[in-house]
């Protein structure tokens, strides 16, 4: 046994055991505890120190390489570039996806709404052509009736004067049929 | 132990700079001690392997957390303390390790290896928790206050752990002090 104030497993492992050596010069107890200790470590050092099965993998060995995923998740710019193009792949998708989900047959409904469109251009420009057509065709009627119109007055104005020259001329040729027949009277008397 | 302490900074201070190659001299420098701790603690040897390489992926991981690289062996165990006592609790959910049968040592005398096996089976007698401080102070050399960092506990309470499974050893392996020992 050894004295209770003195730390003697403290002083054998190295750690701080206080003044001791004064002690031990002095206890003879203390001493062969001491000496028993030393023993003991000795006997505890024999245990053998095992070799590893095999070399530890260094971190530089293939074994801890990343992945290419982990490397990209790892790395701030790719990330970075990951993230805009999954956000452009997201928005081209929904561009894409998005009539799809609202009209179920979308073939055949654009179709008809293509076809609807289509003839209802037609049929305004068919009416527009007609109507500026026949607004032509009006004028040109107007136009030629004015002429014949026209033409149809001259001549009537024509004839007139025709008319009235021979009525004129008739006159004169009765007055001088009825002066003849008064002389004639006249120089019979 | 000077020249040591100051070449683990300077590796330690390369790999936290990102040379690969300055962590792997420092692997190699302590996977024996590494491995033979874990060895004893969890007392098999193809896990104590796979301890030993969680352990230093770990440690390089967390390389950068380390405030002081002088601290690095008591770092580096705790790191390993952890790593072996959450397989020990997985393995063995009550908490205690299963003590083994104690064996009477005999005094005839003894080869290295018999001596060897005979220290092994001490230590085995031992709970986990008096082996675990055994093993930092006598086969690892750690302060009691790195004992305490390590094992997350008081001072005071390393100090009896250790005290405790010193005189147990002493008394298994008095036969082998006697004069069994060459």
């Amino acid at each position: 046994m050894s004295c209770s104030s003195v730390d003697l497993k403290a002083y054998v492992y190295g750690e701080d055991a206080g003044p001791i050596e004064e002690h031990l010069r002095s206890c003879q107890s203390c001493r062969e505890e001491l000496e028993r200790l030393r023993v003991n470590h000795t006997a505890l050092m024999a245990l053998e120190q095992v070799e590893t099965p095999q070399r530890i993998a260094y971190i530089s060995d293939k074994v801890f390489e990343p992945r290419w995923w982990q490397a990209i998740w790892r790395s701030g710019p790719a990330m970075g570039f990951a993230s805009a193009a999954l956000l452009a792949a997201a928005i081209f998708a929904h561009a894409f996806t998005r009539p799809a989900t609202v009209i179920n047959q979308p073939g055949a409904v654009n179709t008809a709404e293509i076809e609807r469109q289509v003839n209802t251009r037609v049929d305004a420009a068919v009416t527009k052509a007609v109507s500026e057509a026949e607004a032509r065709q009006a004028a040109m009627f107007a136009k030629n009736l004015d002429v014949v119109e026209k033409r149809f007055a001259d001549k009537q104005q024509a004839d007139m004067a025709n008319v009235e020259q021979v009525v004129r001329y008739y006159e004169q040729q009765r007055s001088r049929l009825l002066v003849a027949a008064n002389d004639a009277r006249g120089g019979g008397q | 132990m000077i020249f040591r302490e100051v070449e683990d900074r300077d590796l330690i201070a390369k790999a936290r700079r990102g040379q690969v190659d300055a962590y792997n001299v420092l692997l190699s420098r302590w996977e024996k001690r590494v491995f033979n701790y874990l060895l004893r603690l969890v007392g098999h040897r193809e896990d104590a392997f796979d301890l030993s390489q969680d352990v230093f992926l770990k440690a390089y991981q967390n390389l950068r957390k380390l405030d002081d690289p002088a601290k690095f062996p008591g770092w580096l165990f705790r790191i390993a303390h952890n790593e072996a006592y959450s397989l020990l609790r997985k393995n063995r959910p009550e908490g205690e390790l299963a003590v083994e049968p104690k064996t009477g040592v005999s005094t005839a005398r003894m080869y290295p290896m018999e001596l060897s096996l005979t220290v092994e089976r001490a230590l085995e007698q031992l709970s986990a928790d008096q082996r675990e401080a055994v093993l930092l102070k006598v086969y690892q050399g750690f302060k009691f206050e790195e004992m305490a960092e390590i094992l997350s506990c008081p001072v005071s309470t390393v100090k009896s752990r250790l005290y405790t499974a010193l005189d147990l050893l002493k008394e298994t392996l008095a036969p082998v002090n006697m004069g069994g020992a060459e």
